[in-house]
């Protein structure tokens, strides 16, 4: 069970969450000139050293995790025929409902996570609307909730999922 | 809360959590938030794992507070 796809689903998601964010510093982070005057109309956007790196380095990371995680969910599919995960399903993969025991728990995980929605959102847009936030601090704010959001949901399940001695 | 002797049963049978499972067509996990008291299955398992484990239903699960000498 704690190789579960199902069950460490929310830990992929929150890995690639972390590489957004560290993508959406390197590309927030380049100064651009815009000149349109009667002679130049150019955008010149620098880059520097670490941000291109960071990037480059991310999207990287992000093909790479991509890449295991695809194989995973395969390999989950071809051993476990009659529970397939879809990548494309609204519905989502960590959902834990093979019998009634399993289907409690992730009950139990959902509320928590729908509670954490429900506190953090509103929080996030009043701070939004009263802080001058750069856009970057916006896309943290945004991604720290879909990190919580997985987090709650990951420890809740891993809570009731502890291994116990038979 | 609901109370239970499945552990107790099971240890009589020589079932362990996973074959007790299988018998009534739910995960070991299940199994152990049972004994655990963490879930309260329904009346259609309840009634599976009092056939497994050949007792009654109201001798395998009753109500805390019931006297548990009785059982």
């Amino acid at each position: 069970m704690k190789n579960d796809i199902r069950l460490n689903y929310p830990i992929w998601m929150m890995a690639f969450i972390v590489l957004l964010g560290v993508f959406a510093y390197g590309i927030n982070s380049p100064t651009r000139e815009w000149v349109n005057s009667s002679t130049e109309t150019s955008l010149t956007v620098k880059v520097e050293a670490l941000e291109g790196f960071m990037v480059f380095a991310s999207l990287l990371l992000y093909i790479i995790l991509l890449t295991v995680f695809l194989w995973k969910v395969k390999k989950h599919n071809t051993e476990n025929p009659k529970q397939k995960i879809s990548i494309w399903s609204i519905r989502p993969p960590e959902y834990l409902e093979q019998d009634e025991g399993m289907t409690h728990i992730t009950r139990i995980a959902v509320q928590k996570v729908y509670t954490f929605i429900t506190w953090s959102l509103p929080m996030l847009a009043t701070v939004a609307i009263l802080l001058p936030l750069p856009r970057l601090m916006l896309i943290y704010g945004i991604l720290a909730v879909a990190f919580g959001q997985y987090l709650v949901y990951y420890l809740e399940i891993r809570k009731h999922l502890k291994e116990e001695t038979e | 809360m609901l109370r239970n002797r499945v552990k107790e049963l099971r240890a009589r049978y020589s079932y362990t959590q996973s074959e007790l499972g299988k018998r009534v067509d739910v995960t070991r996990q299940t199994i152990a938030f049972i004994e655990k008291g963490e879930f309260s299955p329904s009346i259609t398992l309840a009634l599976k794992l009092a056939q497994v484990l050949e007792t009654k239903v109201d001798e395998l699960f009753w109500l805390e507070g019931e006297e548990e000498d009785e059982k």
